[in-house]
């Protein structure tokens, strides 16, 4: 696989929902070690995108690559490449009735079959390395809504992914946690993992993005480095949703 | 006759009645929990008849009298060369009876798992069965310890069905029948037996509200 063959590319992906055109003509790629945030108004699509990458949802016509290969429709295949992208979520996700430890080593020995001792051993460091080392007996909800999230992380990271997907990490946290969140994020992307994250968190963007993309109505209005995006925005709705969210 | 005097004479097959309802009532609820567990899974998998299958299954036994299986095991079965044992057609009905209850209780138990979690194990690579294994059924059975405890009592009270065939050795209902053949023991006789239904209720109920205590999901 040559040096330039991006790790998740979406080439003129068109999907509906009913009448509802939710995502229109998307072409976007994500190279090794790239940090892309996604940021656009709430309805503009980009859970739908993200999700459409380890198809939680179908597609309507187009074509998604990972490693350059069209994304499996079915069956172990897809299971197989689902498990090689982590997936974070907003609203965490953790299984409620297994233990921190447990989460994150789940599909490590069930999906790929690790020695649990080995995989329990690997997910107590991974818990350290996020900062929830001494939850890891707990269950979730014994945990703060930041914990949590990190605790989600790290489930994801057990599975040695190729690229994490975020969607919307921060957004179901008290202001007091989101930090700890984004410096986790902060530290994975200094590591060199490939990302794709929506968020709204101008400043982790500034700081972390290589690139920005600005959704609206299902397409992308505009793409660019993070300082270029966020001092001169090129289009008007770009501007004016900058605006709005500064105003906050 | 009062208590005492039918307790003097019929004490000890009154316990060995009991034994029989409580064997009855274990195996058919082990047997309706285990089956239960297949038509649910069959209920939500990605196969299409399996799930009309396991509806069908579910509406059938779910809605036929007790007594109208029993009849249909003992009367007509026969004439498809399907000859039971009494006691094995009473155990047949009161496993599929309560087998679609089952179903039922963890289906509703299934709809109070938030879908995120499912979509996580998925982007985790989870194949359905793992997820089924390792998320779903263990979460559907911990919300519904309490109806599966209803359950069990309701299985027990289905035995009472013994009662309407010869069956070998009685269980609680049908010894009240045989004694009230034999001598004149009248309601009383039932007294004893429904003593006993009421206990091993009290006690399935206390061990139930225990285990729903001790599994309970924290959210
Ligand atoms: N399962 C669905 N069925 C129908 N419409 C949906 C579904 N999911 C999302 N939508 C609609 O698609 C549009 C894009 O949604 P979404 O991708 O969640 O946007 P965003 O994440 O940018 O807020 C919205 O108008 C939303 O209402
Ligand atoms: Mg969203």
């Amino acid at each position: 696989m040559s040096a330039q063959t991006p790790v998740i590319e979406m080439r003129h992906v068109e999907k509906y929902y009913g009448d509802l055109h939710v995502l229109k003509d998307i072409n976007l790629s994500v190279t090794k070690g790239e940090v892309v945030v996604i940021i656009g108004p709430s309805g503009s699509g980009k859970s739908t995108l993200c999700r459409t990458i380890n198809r939680l949802e179908t597609i309507g016509s187009g074509e998604i690559l990972i490693d350059g290969e069209k994304i499996p429709e079915e069956g172990k295949k897809l299971a197989q490449l689902r498990s090689q992208i982590g997936m974070v979520f907003q609203s965490f996700n953790l299984f409620p009735h297994r233990t921190i430890l447990d989460n994150v080593t789940l599909a490590p020995v069930d999906v790929l079959k690790r020695n649990k001792k080995e995989a329990q051993q690997e997910a107590l460091e991974l818990l350290k390395r996020v900062g929830v080392g001494d939850q890891a007996n707990k269950v979730p909800a014994q945990l703060s809504g930041g914990q949590q999230q990190r605790a989600a992380i790290a489930r994801a990271l057990a599975m040695h992914p190729k690229a994490m997907l975020f969607d919307e990490p921060t957004s179901a946290l008290d202001p007091e946690m989101i930090g700890e969140v984004l410096n986790v994020m902060t530290e994975l992307a200094a590591e060199g993992m490939t990302m794709l994250v929506v968020t709204h968190e101008m400043n982790f963007a500034r700081r972390v993005a290589s690139r920005v993309i600005f959704m609206e109505d299902g397409a992308i209005l505009e793409e660019g480095a993070p300082e270029e995006f966020f001092e001169h925005p090129k289009t008007q709705r770009a501007q004016a949703f900058l605006q709005s969210i500064r105003e906050h | 006759m009062s208590i005492s005097a039918l307790w003097a004479a019929y004490g000890s097959e009154y316990l060995q009645a009991l034994l029989t309802t409580w064997k009855l009532t274990f195996f058919s609820f082990g047997m309706a929990f285990v089956l239960g567990i297949l038509i649910t899974v069959a209920r939500v998998s990605p196969i299409i008849p399996l799930r009309r299958f396991g509806d069908f299954y579910v509406q059938i036994f779910r809605n036929i009298p007790g007594a109208a299986l029993l009849i249909l095991l003992v009367y007509a079965f026969p004439k498809l060369k399907l000859l039971f044992p009494y006691a094995t057609c009473v155990l047949i009905a009161t496993t599929l009876i309560p087998s679609a209850f089952c179903s039922e209780y963890l289906m509703s138990g299934m709809n109070m798992i938030e879908k995120g979690q499912i979509e996580a194990a998925r982007a985790l690579g989870m194949s359905f069965l793992q997820m089924i294994r390792r998320i779903i059924i263990p979460q559907a059975l911990r919300y519904s310890v309490l109806p599966m405890t209803n359950l069990l009592v309701a299985t027990m009270l289905t035995t009472a069905l013994g009662s309407t065939v010869p069956m070998v050795p009685r269980e609680l209902t049908g010894l009240v029948s045989h004694i009230n053949t034999h001598a004149t023991g009248g309601v009383t006789a039932f007294v004893i037996s429904a003593a006993f239904y009421c206990a091993t209720a009290v006690l399935i109920g206390f061990v139930g509200s225990r285990i729903d205590r001790k599994v309970r999901i924290l959210r």
